[in-house]
């Protein structure tokens, strides 16, 4: 964004006057009192306001006004300000004449009124800066550097790099530490930890008066807006909770039925089943099926310590040896099957390398004897015999071993076929020992079958007693005694759960009373009076940990900012220092508290304070560039210097010349001066002037005309 | 509860390239990991220092 033209009417020495500028560098040069500094303090004024009308507005005059003009990036803005009124008119438009944005009404300086912010707004959206103490310590160069030293530049240069004008975040660190020290001793930052401070003081009053505290624990406190929050989380997580434990009622009930149910069951199965027992009177019934049962389990006992099955099928012996038969069959094919391997590997392969080397040698041989015209039909006859008969004996090995792997393959067909048929009655052997509940793996019907061999006598007479209502009877005791365990422990942790949750629902109660208290600042009836010493004990941990994690938090922010931004600042403002000098001095760097140094002979910082005023002023306007073009986002103001170099030697002024030159490149630069030396260079530079009314240069000669008026003048 | 955090200031704050809107951003960053308590700490914390920038600046209404 470029300013391209000021339009003042009655504004200071100027009557109506409209001065242009370009992209670049623009001089305006003039003596003293020709109206420069009015012109620079023009650009301010009606961006922001001013509160020093009387040096603006003529003597007797009722109108004082001015308008900017800014172009850039397909836009026009125009920017006009009544300074008696403070009436402003902004208008935002595109190439063709569209209007954009627009704003119209009253914003003085300091104004905070709706209309004020919208218009700061709109100024912050379109140039990048609505706070004129920001533009001018920014984008504006005064002709008094010298007020900028020591810690006061380290000051305004902290502020400028926060990204505000009057806000030293150093300043509200220091605040925030010393209040935090005015209220306690005990503090993580190390300064004057002996002295009580109110914090102790009224934890001793407390601990004086019976209460538990004596020594000054700091702790985070609960506040209405903790304790609030606290009800709200155990709020959710009691309802959660009684959710859960409604969920257990359901699921130990319904484990109880089923409990209850499967008894029925046994019972009602045993009725059914046709054995002695039914037989027995009523009253021996009982007993008899306990002796059953008893004599059933036993035997179960022992069939497991044998490492048989609880309930052994009466097919195991008979499917045991199919196992075993299977495994014979599948292990008669092991050895026909590797015989073949070895009869295929032993097979001679034909040695088609060999022969087609012979054959190349044979024909370098007749190459030769034709080259050297020796014998050459001989050996071509030869060689061609030779050839042939390689070439007979190969295909015949070839022939002889197809016929022979042939064979082979027909016997391996064969093979694979019963194979596949005995792994097909594996297969299905499989299937019927999963169905019965038995190993289906070889090894462990090895296993059973040498176990089923050694307790012969044990299954016979499992097998008489019938095994079926037995596994029945076993799976359902063990089943009752399982569910009840179950249900033993679920109700063991449903009684933990439900003592969790009336220890929430009291510590709930608790919170709701002491939120209760507080809103009302009364203590409750039944409850601990709390005195006045409490309350202000509780307000001052509030603030002590606010006050800590403000510290944490800025001290963070600051780090984090110089990191990031620090960097490029000392990197641009290095770069431009080091064309200031000429090389001498290549490396700037500000501090953590924003003191500039200076690299000397590429090894030492030295501060900046150590070098005299006209360095001094060139690292200000280096580090002032440099701070612009880091700000720059593509929406800068024009640069404007107001005689900054007046402390500059010829050499220096050269420079910073040169400086300002490679400042302009990228955007606009408007300095003011009424030096004839500046002049001279603008001239050469083809730099675009602006001469103000004075002995300089007359502007009133329109005889030159065009925009290069004073650069005419001047050569 | 009026909330600080989420707020259009905030908001606003949050997007300036200065150590206010790294300040912000970093509350916001914390914030989003925060519990309830810690929450209304960090949300008292920014509140303190926002009014402390503004009083710098003068633009206390």
């Amino acid at each position: 964004m470029i300013l391209r033209s000021v339009e003042l009417e009655n504004f200071g020495r100027f009557r109506a006057r409209t001065i242009e500028f370009r992209r670049g560098v623009n001089l305006v040069i003039g003596p003293n009192e020709a109206g420069k500094s009015t012109l620079a303090e023009a650009v301010p004024a009606v961006l922001f306001g001013t509160d020093r009308l009387e040096k603006f507005k003529p003597w007797g005059r009722n109108v004082c006004q001015a308008a900017l003009f800014f172009e850039g990036h397909g836009r026009t803005i125009q920017i006009k300000r009544n300074l008696i009124t403070d009436e402003v008119e902004l208008i935002e438009r595109d190439d063709l004449y569209h209007t954009l944005s627009q704003f119209s009404g009253k914003a003085p300086l300091r104004g905070r009124s709706a209309s004020c912010r919208e218009y700061r707004s709109l100024l912050e959206s379109l140039l990048g800066v609505a706070d004129e103490s920001l533009f001018k310590a920014t984008y504006f160069f005064g002709h008094h550097p010298q007020e900028w030293r020591g810690d006061e530049l380290a000051q305004k240069l902290r502020t400028l790099v926060s990204g505000t004008a009057e806000t030293d975040y150093a300043e509200i660190l220091d605040e925030l530490l010393d209040e935090h020290f005015q209220l306690t001793r005990s503090n993580p930052w190390g300064r004057d930890k002996q002295r009580d401070r109110e914090y102790e003081e009224v934890c001793q009053q407390l601990a004086q008066q019976g209460g538990v505290e004596a020594v000054p624990v700091f702790v985070e406190i609960d506040t209405s807006a903790d304790i609030e929050a606290q009800i709200e989380k155990y709020t959710v997580e009691l309802e959660n909770d009684r959710r859960e434990y409604e969920k257990g009622l359901r699921y130990i009930e319904r484990i109880r039925r089923q409990t209850v149910g499967s008894e029925k069951i046994v019972g009602s199965a045993k009725k059914s089943t046709p054995t002695e027992v039914e037989v027995l009177p009523e009253g021996n019934k009982t007993s008899a099926k306990d002796d059953a049962l008893s004599d059933d389990i036993a035997l179960s006992e022992k069939l497991v310590a044998a490492g048989l099955p609880q309930n052994p099928p009466r097919e195991l012996p008979e499917l045991l040896a199919d196992a075993a038969k299977i495994r014979q069959e599948l292990a008669t094919f092991q050895q026909p099957l590797s015989a073949l391997n070895s009869r295929e590997k032993k097979i001679p392969k034909v040695p088609w390398v060999v022969v087609a080397c012979a054959s190349a040698v044979f024909a370098a041989g007749v190459a030769i004897a034709w080259w050297q015209n020796f014998h050459f039909l001989w050996f071509l006859l030869g060689a061609g015999v030779c050839s042939a008969l390689l070439l007979g004996w190969g295909g015949w090995l070839h022939i002889s071993r197809n016929k022979v792997l042939a064979g082979c393959r027909k016997e391996r067909n064969r093979l694979d076929q019963k194979k596949l048929e005995v792994q097909k009655r594996q297969a299905e052997l499989s299937e019927r020992c999963n169905a019965l509940g038995l190993p289906s793996s070889a090894v462990d019907l090895v296993r059973l079958q040498k176990l089923v061999a050694a307790h012969r006598e044990l299954l016979e007479c499992c097998w008489k007693q019938g095994g079926l209502l037995k596994e029945d009877v076993v799976d359902e005791k063990s089943k009752n005694a399982e569910d009840g365990q179950e249900l033993y422990q679920l109700e063991s942790r449903m009684a933990e759960f439900e003592t969790g949750l009336k220890q929430k629902e009291l510590r709930l109660q608790e919170l709701q009373l002491q939120l209760k208290e507080l809103s009302t600042n009364q203590p409750l009836q039944g409850q601990a009076p709390v005195t006045a010493l409490q309350y202000r004990k509780l307000e001052l941990e509030e603030r002590i940990a606010v006050l800590r994690k403000a510290v944490n938090l800025l001290a963070g922010a600051v780090d984090e900012f110089s990191r990031s931004h620090l960097v490029d600042l000392n990197d641009a403002a290095g770069k431009l220092f080091g064309k200031i000098t000429g090389g001498r001095y290549t490396a700037v760097k500000l501090d953590e508290n924003m003191m500039p140094s200076v690299k000397v002979d590429g090894r030492r910082w030295v501060s900046a304070e150590q070098f005299s005023k006209g360095t001094v002023d060139a690292i200000y306007l280096a580090l002032r560039i440099a701070l612009a073009k880091v700000r720059d986002d593509g929406r800068s103001l024009p640069l404007m210097l107001d005689d900054p170099f007046v402390h500059l030697d010829q050499k220096r002024l050269a420079k910073a010349l040169n400086l300002v030159d490679l400042a302009s490149t990228d955007g606009q630069l408007i300095l003011f001066s009424h030096n004839s030396d500046i002049g001279k260079r603008a001239a050469r530079e083809r730099w675009h002037v602006v001469p103000l009314d004075g002995d300089i240069v007359d502007t009133t000669s329109e005889e030159e005309g065009g925009d290069h008026v004073g650069q005419l003048h001047l050569l | 509860m009026t909330r600080l955090l989420g707020s259009t200031h905030v908001e606003t704050r949050a997007r300036e390239e200065s150590v206010r809107g790294v300040l912000v951003r970093m509350v916001l960053e914390q914030a989003e990991h925060a519990d309830s308590n810690e929450l209304v700490l960090l949300e008292k914390a920014l509140q303190m220092l926002l009014r402390r920038f503004q009083v710098m600046e003068g633009d206390v209404s």
